[in-house]
């Protein structure tokens, strides 16, 4: 018998041990001495310092914003569901940061920031907008802004410069000659190397078909589109016919230095990738799994080595909570179970990772980041200042055909803050105080009291937008502005940015937008733990060349223009 | 009160267990004739697999009842109980078999992958089912199946019944949720449960970034591939335990008592 016991030991001693025996996953080394740095090209670097941080309280506090996304009619229905997008950035270069909020019923939103956190409201009288960036279209050195539509292409309103009092810019409604597809989703940058801004756009069919009925049938223009910049105009480019877009991201997969076209798609379409292949773009199948249905779109050195990952969301209840579970599965179960057993397409986040191979790898489940509801914009942010990127998700889903059996048709959920470790994976941060119930679209993240830390702006659907002002404690940082006037890209869309620190390379790039339909600032923010040594910032231009700035400072805005 | 045969000793006691002896032919045609009406009930009057599954094991399930109570007979009710946990559970194990050819063989979709008898892939049916193993195995250990691999067996079925009662406990939770929400005929069936995919183990706070999160399968398998494993492993431990005790049981002298 006590061998018997003895054996009963050894199996109930496994059991314990599997559910007590913690090892992390190993920590990732991260460089610590300074790089050295080819030749450079010449900048001017001028510095400011940040505002003194507020009293920290160790979480975000909330603000209501003076805008409200609204749907036509009373009741949300597909696929105003979808709700509308948040640009962030310094539209009138007083230093203070700017929001443009898009709207289904009614106009769009700019809020000039004034500082301490107050704006002042005006309205752009631009309906059904989806999708929002704040880019220098034409070069001038101003920045415009930019909106996709529900049905239509994109619409530009123009900064023209001051108004009569001098105070702000004055905006006209354009629209680009030869960008005549409908666009539900899109993204500027310096993709050809032409040294101006190219633009790549996609339809979301879906609503199209849902607005248009029987005329999409014969309509032209649905798909994904690459404009290049050519002289005033754009020569468009058909990539696909066909898109279910609500993501898209000028991500470099093939690893070749150059922006390649990551298109998320919704449904069981399978996302659509394009690179480079001399001047041409061939399609290429850069992953072996994916988002089934690909909402928002992201990319960020989330261990600070390799290459960036990219981060597709997707819906996927974020709790194993009973009342969670009950409030999705009649819908999961209202939905069509046809996908082949061998699709790529997982209904989950998918975090791709390349591997020693160069391979991409799902590692959303090992990184803690697969789950995080019915998921609307995530964007990675060094949220806490600790030298590695966080991630913050909006959720929730208003829809009269899908929740039908909920209160007011909605999916309530609480929005999701994933914190780095720094050891290779994410854990959920409750106490941040990120967790608004409010059903979030549009998300975006930016310094807007200048006090160091990444505030967040959400556009919620039928509620109030919401400002998360970051009142987390502890770490420093350094902001970087880049600016090329000599270029038609003045803001440098596409430069890679690297800060060297005794704790390792961080590296960021500028870029018009990513997430779901939000656009970011061009303002590049660097978190960093008290006490870490600053080395050097290297730039790497769109052009490929390079500029090496040192004697840096901590808590520092600094002005790099070439 | 058990009855012990002069059987010879066996090399092999399960066969000889197992052995239908001068039932063969009835079991045998038993089989065929069930399988046949099975195929016709499929092929004219469009009856569902489960369907047919079911009505082919209710043929064979007479001859089958005809064995058990000659091992009775024969043995003593310990023996004739192991030779049924023996005999069903090896189904048991054959319909999860079934299943994982249907979803990594034949490549049908996860929810089409139910086995030969889909109606009875249900979350009470899996809880009933593996609560009645261990208590018959209990019975067995009492009865003098006592050996190593019985203990193992023993542990390994409480394991895989308490992970069924977790699965259990949260089936009625939500269920009871989708009531609330005026569901009737929208099921929680099929939930993930302790281990794989979207499990407890790969979902818990408590489990975050332990090294057995990168284990393949424990916490990445579909339900589908958990349960076919947890039952090749119940099924393998009770036919090594039932040899081992019955070699043992007929290599002993004859006795009546």
């Amino acid at each position: 018998m006590s061998s018997h016991l003895r054996l009963l030991a050894l199996v109930s001693g496994c059991l314990c041990g599997l559910l007590v025996g913690c090892s992390q996953i190993a920590p990732l080394a991260g460089r610590v001495s300074p790089p050295r740095v080819a030749a450079t090209v010449p900048v001017q670097v001028t510095t400011a310092p940040l505002a003194a941080p507020p009293t920290c309280l160790n979480q975000f506090v909330p603000h209501t914003l003076p805008h409200t996304t609204r749907a036509h009619g009373d009741a949300v229905h597909l696929f105003e569901s979808n709700g509308a997008g948040v640009a962030i950035n310094d539209l009138n270069g007083d230093g203070l940061q700017d929001i443009v909020l898009a709207n289904l019923d009614g106009p769009a939103t700019l809020l000039w920031n004034l500082g301490d956190l107050n704006f002042r409201k005006e309205s752009l009288p631009d309906e059904d907008t989806r999708a929002v960036n704040i880019v220098d279209v034409d070069g001038d050195g101003r920045l415009d802004i930019v909106f996709t539509h529900r049905t239509a292409s994109v619409s530009l309103w123009r900064n023209a410069g001051p108004d009569a009092a001098g105070e702000y810019p004055r905006f006209v409604r354009e629209t680009l000659p030869t960008v005549l597809a409908p666009a539900y989703v899109m993204a500027w940058g310096d993709v050809n190397g032409a040294g101006s801004l190219d633009l790549v756009t996609g339809s979301y069919d879906a609503d199209l078909s849902l607005a248009l009925g029987n005329t999409f049938l014969f309509s032209q223009g649905a798909g994904v589109y690459y404009y290049a910049r050519q002289g005033d105009g754009f020569v468009p480019q058909r990539l696909s016919a066909q898109s279910q877009a609500l993501a898209v991201a000028l991500y470099d997969f093939s690893g070749d230095g150059r922006p390649d076209i990551v298109i998320g798609n919704d449904f069981d379409s399978p996302d659509q990738t394009w690179a480079h292949e001399g001047d041409a773009w061939v399609s290429r199948v850069a992953f072996s799994q994916t988002a089934h249905s690909t909402m928002s779109l992201d990319w960020g050195n989330i261990d600070n080595q390799g290459q960036a990952a990219l981060l597709a969301a997707d819906m996927k209840p974020y709790s194993l909570d009973v009342n969670v579970i009950a409030r999705w599965l009649p819908m999961m179960a209202s939905m069509p179970h046809s996908l082949p057993k061998h699709d790529p397409q997982v209904m989950e986040n998918v975090l791709q990772i390349r591997d020693s191979q160069g391979r991409f790898q799902n590692q959303g489940v090992n990184r803690g980041v697969d789950a995080s509801g019915w998921s609307w914009s995530a964007k990675f942010g060094d949220l806490d200042n600790d030298g590695f990127l966080d991630l913050y998700v909006v959720n929730g889903m208003i829809a009269a055909e899908l929740f039908g059996y909920l209160p007011n048709n909605e999916l309530v959920e609480e929005n999701q803050a994933f914190r780095n470790t720094g050891q290779g994976r994410f854990v959920r941060a409750p106490a941040w105080g990120l967790g608004s119930t409010a059903s979030g679209r549009g998300m975006s993240m930016a310094d807007l009291d200048n006090d160091g830390t990444l505030d967040i702006v959400v556009n919620n659907l039928q509620s109030p937008s919401q400002l998360f002002e970051n009142r987390l404690c502890g770490g420093s940082s350094l902001e970087v502005e880049l600016a090329w006037p000599a270029s038609r890209n003045t803001r440098a869309l596409g430069a890679q940015v690297e800060l060297h620190t005794s704790m390792g390379t961080l590296t960021r790039d500028v870029r018009s937008g990513s997430g779901y339909l939000s656009g970011d600032t061009a303002r590049l923010h660097f978190g960093f733990p008290d006490g870490a040594t600053l080395y050097s910032l290297t730039v790497r231009w769109p052009d490929g060349q390079t500029s090496l700035i040192d004697g840096l400072a901590a808590h520092t805005r600094l002005f790099i223009t070439r | 009160m058990s009855v012990r045969t002069s059987s010879s000793p066996s090399r092999f006691p399960l066969l000889t267990l197992l052995n239908p002896g001068e039932l063969t032919p009835v079991l045998v045609v038993a089989l065929l004739l069930g399988i046949l009406v099975g195929v016709l009930q499929m092929a004219w009057m469009g009856w569902p697999l489960w369907a047919a599954s079911a009505t082919a094991l209710g043929v064979v399930l007479a001859p089958a009842t005809l064995k058990w109570r000659a091992d009775r007979r024969r043995y003593g009710v310990l023996v004739m109980v192991l030779s049924v946990l023996v005999a069903a559970q090896t189904f048991h194990g054959l319909e999860h078999l079934a299943q994982w050819i249907q979803y990594h063989i034949l490549d049908w979709p996860g929810s089409r992958s139910s086995g030969l008898i889909s109606a009875a892939n249900a979350e009470w049916v899996h809880f009933v089912w593996n609560w009645s193993v261990v208590l018959v195995v209990i019975y067995l250990v009492r009865g003098g199946m006592r050996n190593g691999w019985a203990w193992l067996l023993l542990a390994w079925s409480v394991a895989h019944a308490l992970e069924h009662t977790y699965m259990m406990v949260r089936y009625l939770q939500v269920n009871w949720e989708l009531e609330k929400l005026g569901f009737q005929t929208v099921s929680a069936q099929g939930l993930p449960g302790i281990f794989g995919r979207d499990g407890w183990l790969a979902r818990s706070a408590l489990t975050q970034g332990v090294w057995y999160c990168q284990v393949p399968g424990l916490t990445t398998a579909p339900r589908l591939d958990i349960h076919f494993w947890w039952n090749v492993g119940e099924t393998a431990l009770l036919l090594i335990a039932a040899h081992t005790f019955l070699r043992g049981w007929f290599n002993r002298p004859a006795a009546n008592s």
